[in-house]
């Protein structure tokens, strides 16, 4: 019986060979491998490299895009790089801050592969990073919230309190001074990018403080913005601008990423074999848009709004001395501007936040 | 200590503790026939991922929930069915329920991650609600699940304590040969034990997916089940005092986070193993008393005949 089932297996090999030679004259050009931390359905982060890498796919000629969604930050997702490689992956996009060992581990081993990889680090010659500029448009975000809030109450969901996450927060309570000097941010660390319940039980928490707009930065904001429109908040999306589906009332804006242009331009360099490593950081207009305003946000602050995200998109940086943190250290002292690729390296929060770093 | 806090903190015991007290009557059932099921995260996580997927489907939370415990109860009776059947050792069979659990409720709950529901519907009696410092907060604003957590312990009790079933689920833990020897049926005993026991788990993880977070993601219980597990012997497997037990450690996730939110000095890593220290010191002080208190055939398994 077995003898007849094998041959029966290999006959149906025979007729898809065929196939199999057909679909190969179609060959495409460059194939990419995408790894994601989550799953790309989380109105997040997650999603928003899927839109982008989609895009890129529809947009250039000849391009085949491999995903790989829930893949642990661990030396599993060397495995899954690798077998991307295999079936014939010449760019690689590690898409979680944690991917950064292993990426850079596969790169070593595969020269002739290529990776664009978000986050921070110096690029090798076949790994180049990148990252959307977040930390000045969350100013942006600040002047709405600072102008939406009737406690003066800012809350701020942080997955994980790493030097970019605390940017975004002091920028934001920077912003929210700016136009209204009483405003305050309190800050809840949830300890991961995704633990849903945490997530909500952290919402429920700034809510029952006194919060009524939150912020937020983990992987996907659908669980904070669902809590927060549940109970009359208003929120501020962040990740992928998709996110203000979820809240039709409580939505101001947001902050949401828009890879495909760079990602186009890097599929096409690959293609023409003119592939540069680099450090690209790109900030609104680029990289990062603003998110469409909600119904309950006036004209007079959308006005605000829109006029600070210019003046972002044009080179301001809210990070000019002097600035002092909330335990009343001087963090950067008078006449100084902290540069873009120092986003990383925030640890501490500015006056006006309430919260620990550790 | 303010007001806020204090109610911030009781309004998020309450929402963090349904899961946990659900999970913990469910696994009191079961140990309290005899069987120790090491597999209930699994269980819960089973009972999440149905629960949301069926909801997405029908567009009603309600038969999500029904569905939820249903593939609860299913669960558990498979792994009845290793450990009263076939004999199987308790313990690895309860881990690889834990981990049949992992890989079907991320199979099952794949598709519909993202899907925006509904979720159950949450109501608040009016004059409640009407009430200073309660109408702004989460306090008695619930869900049916919610609603009937107490109850529920108060009815799990009353069936082990006070019913001739009930007795008979004990009798069995505390000696199946003496059971089996008095003419009780032990296999058919710890099957209904376990089946029941698995409905309210696979509600408990129901309450997560239809209630707190409204979205599915994988492993999304975050070890809520071996936290059930402990609860059950801090509790001296008696249902009235797992509401207490469920109170205490939904209560500490909820205190972490409100002190946060209020501006703590607190580390907020410290903050984040607070929960779980808790539960070791609260298992030190009162888990000593498991040798006299724990069901006296707890994880053995019966040979005799049916």
């Amino acid at each position: 019986m077995w003898n007849k089932l094998r041959f029966i297996a290999g006959c149906f090999a025979l007729m898809l060979g065929p196939a199999v030679d057909a679909a190969a004259a179609d060959a495409p050009r460059l194939i990419i491998g995408a790894i994601y931390v989550g799953s790309v359905n989380d109105y997040g982060y997650n999603r928003s490299f899927h839109d982008a890498l989609t895009q890129v796919a529809k947009d250039v000629a000849g391009v085949k895009l491999l995903e790989a969604e829930n893949v642990p930050e661990t030396p599993e997702a060397e495995r899954i790089m690798e077998s991307m490689i295999q079936q014939g992956a010449r760019l690689i996009f590690p898409t979680s801050f944690g991917y950064n060992d292993s990426g850079r581990n596969v790169a070593r081993r595969h020269r002739d592969v290529y990776f664009e990889y978000p986050g921070d680090g110096d690029p090798m010659t076949n790994f180049g990073v990148f990252f959307g500029a977040t930390q000045p448009a969350w100013y942006a975000m600040g002047v709405a919230a600072g102008k939406m809030t009737r406690t003066n109450k800012l809350g701020y969901v942080v997955g994980l309190p790493i030097g970019y996450a605390l940017g975004n927060v002091n920028a934001f309570e920077i912003g929210a001074k700016s136009v209204n000097p009483k405003a305050k941010t309190v800050v809840v660390v949830t300890g991961g990018w995704s633990d849903k319940a945490k997530e909500a039980a952290a919402a429920n928490a700034l809510l029952d403080q006194g919060c009524d707009v939150v912020g937020m930065h983990v992987d996907s904001p659908a669980t904070i913005i669902q809590t927060v429109e549940a109970r009359g908040g208003m929120s501020i999306g962040f990740q992928s601008v998709e996110a203000r589906a979820l809240a039709p009332k409580g939505w101001i804006t947001g902050l949401g990423f828009t890879w495909a242009p760079f990602f186009t331009e890097i599929a096409n360099s690959v293609i023409d074999g003119k592939f540069r490593a680099r450090a690209v950081y790109q900030g609104i207009g680029k990289m990062v848009a603003v998110a469409p305003f909600g119904p309950s946000v006036p004209p007079d602050v959308q006005k605000l709004v829109t006029a600070a995200a210019a003046e972002i998109a044009d080179g301001f940086t809210p990070f000019t001395g002097p600035m002092i943190d909330n335990q009343g250290i001087e963090r950067i002292p008078y006449g100084v501007k902290m540069s873009s690729d120092q986003m990383g390296t925030f640890h501490w929060y500015v006056d006006g936040v309430i919260g620990k770093v550790q | 200590m303010t007001t806020p806090l204090v109610l911030g903190v009781l309004a998020g015991a309450i929402l963090s503790g349904t899961s946990l007290l659900y999970a913990t009557l469910g696994e009191t059932l079961g140990e309290r026939a005899g069987i120790v099921n090491l597999g209930l995260e699994g269980v819960l996580l089973i009972g999440a991922s149905v629960g949301f997927a069926v909801a997405v489907v029908t567009g009603s939370a309600w038969i999500g929930l029904g569905a939820a415990a249903l593939a609860g109860g299913l669960a558990n009776l498979l792994f009845g069915w290793l450990v009263v059947s076939r004999r199987a050792n308790q313990l690895a069979s309860g881990l690889a329920l834990m981990f049949f659990g992992f890989g079907v409720s991320a199979l099952v709950g794949a598709p519909y991650v993202g899907a925006v529901i509904g979720g159950l519907a949450k109501w608040r009696p009016s004059w409640l609600g009407r009430l200073p410092w309660v109408g702004a907060t989460t306090l008695f604003n619930y869900d049916v699940l919610t609603w009937l957590a107490v109850p529920v312990a108060v009815l799990v009790w009353w069936v082990l304590f006070r019913t001739r079933w009930g007795l008979a689920v004990r009798a069995t833990g505390e000696s199946p040969a003496v059971a089996f020897a008095a003419g009780r049926n032990v296999s058919a005993l710890r099957y209904q034990a376990l089946g029941a026991g698995g409905l309210l788990a696979g509600l408990a993880g129901a309450h997560l997916s239809l209630s707190l977070t409204l979205t599915w993601s994988e492993f999304m219980t975050g070890g809520r089940g071996f936290i059930a597990m402990a609860l059950v012997i801090f509790s001296k497997w008696h249902p009235l005092r797992a509401i207490a037990g469920a109170l205490l450690f939904g209560g500490a996730e909820a205190l972490e986070l409100q002190l946060q939110a209020r501006g703590s000095d607190i580390s907020p890593f410290f903050l984040d193993m607070a929960p779980y220290l808790l539960t070791l010191l609260v298992l030190l002080a009162w888990g000593g008393a498991g040798r006299v208190a724990a069901p006296g055939s707890l994880g053995r398994t019966f040979y005799g005949a049916n």
